[in-house]
């Protein structure tokens, strides 16, 4: 059987689409569970690792590691402790609204700087997409009363007058957007693996004998 | 008042000046005041200055020199002669100084000196007036100058980096990395890119860093880089209903600057002076509409731009002389046979339209009918073909001050109605003798004048006897069917076949089949001739003799010879027609088609001549089998009888070739031809060239040798290779055998015979021979006879007597040499008595032989196995060639007496004889004188 160089990337696209399937609840369905939520965000800390790498090469920025700095925005830094369990989620809610508009921003950006259809383009656009896609999980999981009529959204930071400047803020989110990704992902994992473990003890000790 | 004073003292100087020369050319008017500022979004010196007032009320033309000096920069970056005729006004005079530098980098430095134009002197220079750079004592880093530039793709740029006081510029480069020229000194560092090509990217990032290594240290800047707008091309504006205009234009190349800098399209109407409101929108090509309400005249201008320029084109028109109407549209028609009257609609737009018909005719050819200019709504297309179909579509364009043609309407396809067929069938007949009549098998075709003019549903068959006013027969049938078999007796026949559409027949197509005669050759023609024809890559060409008398001639053939039915097929051809090239898709190389060429006249036609060829011949499939070989020692005879030369074979069988050869080497045999196969091998090649000979014999062969052969049958196409041979084994001869045989058994006979009756050969041939020791005659000593000393015979035997004529003859008589010799050599193992002389010896004796007569006697009681050769020189000769084996064979008997003649002794024969054989010669045959057995 012929061998095509490109299959395991396509494998791994698949597996990741069904992953999606499945993570996000379609609309009106049941609620998510936190092992589709764990899902999500694994999948999200690798797609956000994948597109801070790309952003980072693709706009010159891999001089010296400009963008990654240790300082993120403060609403990029994430809960302090571990969430519990999926009542203790809700404050990402509020970091993936400003994801999404920082997204759109860095997209907006991108698009004075790249032809129509670039890769970045649509690399943003993808994250963009499963940023919502986390959102509406959460929505699902923390009702929050729908936004008055005429409303805006938050507006977005004041948007930096040199296009180096912007395209280094843009970045820098970026990096921050995957580390926090990667320590929710990690957390999520860790807190599961406890629970399990937690479990299997139970289980041990219900069928241990007891002294009389 | 003291203004006034001081121009009447300058104009009393100039006064003076010009009537005292040399004095003019000394006047100076030193610039009075300088002053130099920047711009720095223009990156522009702005300089400032004046000269005295006096000057100025003088209303001098003047000139200035101005130089720009940079600072780290030795020589002036900059000098321009600027002119200028001063006014009373007294304002300053100014001059900008566009930087190729960017300002901040540096401090730039700016001096002017005067020169009237009357005068010969220039002024001194003025003091150098300074801006300064930018000033970085209050720098969080490194700066770099200019920064979100929009540079052209293939101009220059110049960057430069500003450290901070005290810090130096370590690194300044481009990402992606352009080629560049890179000056560093201490704090300030330059980058000049020259012809800047074009990048994947359109923002070029520039880094800059100092020394040290903290954050503060980089300083970070980038252009973009791309291209102008393109003129806009091919700009026009039309309109479809008289208010909504659209203006179109191609986009051009790309810019490589997008989103917020890609090219953005205003429009504006001149006349109007105002912006026209519609947005551009580009795909393919870029286009703009909007409502002119009443306005006719529009000057409408399209301006392009983007950050690196600015490109404008204009259309002035009057909106009637735009008009390109919408496409018609509500397609009827109206038909008959031969016409079709189409109709549409279009918007009504107030002015007349003129519209064009275009009608797509089933041959693919295409016609344009225009409509009346009165009533542009329709058109009667004529001359068409019943029951056929056309495909129409119309467009529209302004009657008057035309601009374009509309988009085409929907097409439509309309088929015209039907008519009555035109033109004749065109019918052919093939006819089979039966018990009682004949069967003829009828066949029709539509000719290309033969014209259904509607679908054709049957065809109608009729027949009647010509002689008689009998009824006729007739049958239908549907279309589907073209040929169909009907009997009939051997009276002449009148038939005819017709064609039928839902509105009528066609005209009849009429075959006279004659009264038969009765013989079967008549309808086959067996008695005309055959003839060969061949065939060429465009097919069989055949040809037949004219005859006059018929109107016009029929070829038919069977595109299937092979097969039942065989696809009849003929064709017809004018009575000036006497050859013909027949082709059909059906016609494959190896087949054999039999053509038969019919003279038609009043219908009625007759067999003139037969035709027989191929498409293209091909070599036989088959070798031809030998079924019988007659094989002698020397020739082959090969038989193939059953080989067909018909028209089974691919080709016309011209002949035979008989390959032989023996097997282990090349072939060389008398009266063949060579033949060398891609081995190399040769092989003799015989050609028989009637192909009904069907038998060959190969002669000149070697008895007993193993022979390769093969038959091959040839065509007008050749021959097939040579892969299989027949191996034949000639016989030994059998007459040398019986002449071994003879030459070995009669001898040994003989030899058997004469031992079982030796003793009665020996009495008869050699009988005992008496002592001479005790015959009285010879006992005596110094008998003397004459002159002549007769020799004492002592006891022993003598080998020979001679008696010779003559006297001296016996002096040199080899025989008494011989015995004396005493060369003569004695072989071992055998009798003493036996004698070889050398062969010089025996050269010597025949030359010293004198040509005397002498007796020789033969004993044969001492050669018996020779007795049976009636010739002695024969025998002498088959002993010299077997000279080795002389005394072991030829030589068994110990004795042998020759007495010879002195005649026998002189021929050659008998010398060679001599000259080989050794002879015994007894001295007791003296009783055998004369004799011979």
């Amino acid at each position: 059987m012929r061998h095509d160089g490109r299959l395991p990337g396509v494998l791994v696209a698949v597996t990741k689409g069904l992953l999606i399937l499945w993570a996000v609840p379609g609309q009106g369905g049941r609620p998510p569970t936190l092992q589709q939520i764990q899902a999500l965000v694994r999948h999200m800390a690798e797609d956000a690792q994948e597109l801070f790498t790309f952003y980072e090469k693709n706009q010159g920025l891999a001089i010296n590691h400009l963008c990654r700095n240790n300082h993120p925005p403060e609403w990029l830094r994430g809960p302090e402790t571990v969430p519990r369990g999926l009542q203790e989620l809700r404050g990402l809610r509020g970091t993936m609204v400003r994801m999404a508009q920082a997204l759109q921003d860095i997209t907006r950006h991108q698009r004075d700087l790249n032809p129509p259809g670039a890769e970045i383009l649509r690399r943003l656009a993808s994250t963009h997409l499963k940023v919502r896609g986390l959102l509406n999980n959460l929505d699902v999981l923390y009702p929050t009363p729908s936004p008055r009529p005429g409303r805006q959204p938050p507006p977005s930071p004041a948007a930096p007058a040199k296009v180096f400047q912007k395209k280094l803020e843009g970045c820098q989110i970026l990096w921050s957007f995957s580390r926090l990704m990667a320590k929710l992902s990690s957390q999520l994992e860790g807190k599961n693996r406890r629970a399990r473990r937690d479990r299997q003890r139970g289980r041990r000790g219900s069928r241990l004998p007891r002294r009389s | 008042m003291m203004n006034l004073f001081t121009v009447l003292v300058v104009l009393l100087t100039l006064r003076t000046c010009s009537n005292t020369y040399p004095q003019q050319e000394s006047i100076v008017f030193p610039v009075t005041y300088l002053n130099v500022s920047k711009d720095l979004a223009l990156q522009q010196l702005l300089v400032e200055w004046d000269v005295g007032k006096a000057a100025h009320d003088a209303e001098l033309a003047m000139s200035f020199e101005i130089q720009v000096h940079r600072t780290g920069v030795k020589t002036t970056v900059w000098t321009e002669f600027h002119n200028v005729t001063l006014d009373k006004s007294g304002k300053p005079l100014n001059w900008i100084w566009d930087s190729d530098f960017p300002l901040e980098c540096m401090s730039h430095s700016v001096r002017i000196r005067s020169k009237a134009d009357a005068s010969k002197i220039w002024s001194q220079w003025s003091r150098w007036e300074t801006v300064l750079g930018l000033d970085t004592s209050n720098n969080s880093g490194p700066q770099i100058f200019p920064n979100e530039k929009f540079v052209e793709e293939g101009s220059d740029i110049n960057l430069c980096c500003i450290g901070r006081k005290g810090q130096t510029i370590k690194g300044f480069f481009l990402d992606p990395a352009i080629h560049a020229f890179n000056h560093t000194n201490s704090q300030v560092g330059l980058l000049t890119v020259k012809n800047v090509p074009h990048q994947e990217v359109s923002y070029i990032t520039v880094y800059c860093e100092e020394s040290c290594k903290e954050k503060q240290c980089y300083g970070h800047a980038g252009f973009f880089l791309g291209k102008p707008p393109d003129t806009p091309n091919d700009f026009s504006c039309q309109t479809q209903d008289m208010r909504i205009v659209t203006c179109t234009w191609s986009q051009g190349g790309d810019t490589y600057l997008y989103g917020r800098h890609s090219p953005n399209y205003t429009l504006f109407e001149e006349f109007s002076q105002k912006p026209v409101p519609c947005t551009a929108s580009c795909s393919e090509q870029c286009s703009c509409s909007w409502d002119i309400g009443q306005q006719r005249i529009c000057n409408i201008t399209v301006t392009v731009e983007n950050p690196l320029g600015k490109k404008t084109a204009t259309d002035v028109f009057n909106v009637t002389h735009r008009i390109y109407p919408v496409a018609p549209f509500q397609l009827w028609e109206e038909c008959t046979d031969t016409e079709i009257t189409l109709y549409w609609k279009y918007q009504n737009i107030g002015i007349k339209l003129f519209c064009q018909t275009e009608v797509l005719h089933p041959d693919g050819n295409v016609e344009v009918h225009n409509s009346s200019a009165m009533d542009p709504q329709y058109v009667t297309l004529g001359g068409l073909q019943p029951y056929t179909e056309y495909t129409a579509r119309v467009h529209c364009g302004a009657a008057k001050h035309f601009w374009r043609w509309s988009e085409w309407s929907e097409a439509r396809t309309i088929r015209t109605k039907e008519a009555t067929p035109s033109g004749k069938l065109d019918i052919w007949r093939e006819i089979t003798p039966v018990l009682g009549g004949r069967n003829v098998t009828l066949f029709w075709k539509e000719t290309p004048n033969f014209q259904g003019n509607g679908k054709i549903i049957s065809y109608e068959v009729t027949w009647e006897k010509v002689e008689d006013d009998s009824k006729p027969e007739s049958i239908s049938f549907t279309s589907v069917y073209n040929s169909t078999r009907i009997s009939i007796d051997d009276h002449s026949y009148r038939i005819s076949i017709m064609a039928k559409n839902n509105v009528n027949y066609s005209l009849p197509s009429i075959l006279i089949i004659p009264r038969a005669t009765g013989t079967k050759e008549e309808l086959s023609g067996s008695e005309l001739k055959e003839e060969q024809v061949t065939g060429t890559d465009d097919g069989i060409f055949i040809s037949w003799e004219p005859r006059y008398i018929y109107d016009s001639y029929i070829v038919d053939w069977c595109n299937f010879p092979m097969l039942q039915p065989c696809d009849l097929q003929w064709k017809r051809f004018g009575p000036n027609t006497s050859s013909a090239l027949i082709y059909s898709a059906a016609f494959a190389p190896g087949v054999r088609y039999n053509f038969r060429i019919y003279g038609s006249v009043a219908d009625k036609a007759s067999l003139l001549e037969k035709k027989t060829g191929y498409l293209k011949e091909l070599p036989p499939l088959l070798d031809p089998v030998v079924e019988n070989i007659e094989l002698t020692s020397n020739a082959v005879t090969l038989y193939w009888d059953s080989y067909p030369t018909n028209e089974s074979q691919p080709g016309f069988v011209r002949g035979y070739h008989v390959y032989v050869s023996p097997l282990q080497e090349d072939c060389s045999l008398k009266g063949s031809e060579k033949h060398v196969l891609p081995d190399n091998s040769v092989l003799c090649k015989y050609t028989i060239e009637n192909p009904e000979e069907k038998r060959y014999t190969v002669k000149h062969l070697l008895s007993n040798t193993k022979y390769q052969l093969v038959v091959k049958a040839f065509t007008g196409g050749g021959e097939t290779p040579i892969v299989n041979f027949r191996y034949i084994d000639t016989p030994f001869n059998s007459n040398i055998l019986y002449l071994l045989v003879l030459l070995v058994t009669v001898p040994s006979l003989v030899a058997a015979i004469c031992r079982w009756k030796m003793k009665w050969v020996q009495e008869c041939c050699c009988p005992v021979i008496p002592s001479p020791s005790k015959s009285k005659v010879l006992s005596f000593k110094g008998f003397k006879i004459g002159s002549e000393r007769v020799l004492k015979i002592s006891s022993s035997n003598p080998d020979i007597l001679a008696v010779d004529s003559k006297a001296e003859a016996q002096k040199s008589h080899p025989w008494s040499q011989l015995s004396s010799t005493p060369q003569e050599e004695k072989i071992d193992g055998h009798d003493s008595s036996w004698t070889y002389p050398k062969e010089n010896k025996e050269r010597e004796f025949t030359s010293t032989y004198a040509p005397q007569t002498p007796i020789c006697f033969e004993n044969f009681a001492y050669s018996s196995h020779l007795a049976v050769e009636s010739n002695p020189y024969q025998i002498s000769e088959t002993l010299e060639t077997s000279k080795p084996e002389l005394p072991v064979v030829l030589y068994q008997p110990h004795h042998y007496f020759n007495i010879c003649n002195e005649d026998a002794a002189s021929t050659p024969q008998e010398t060679t004889g001599r000259k080989a054989s050794l002879r015994y010669i007894s001295r007791t045959a003296v009783h055998c004188i004369g004799r011979r057995l």
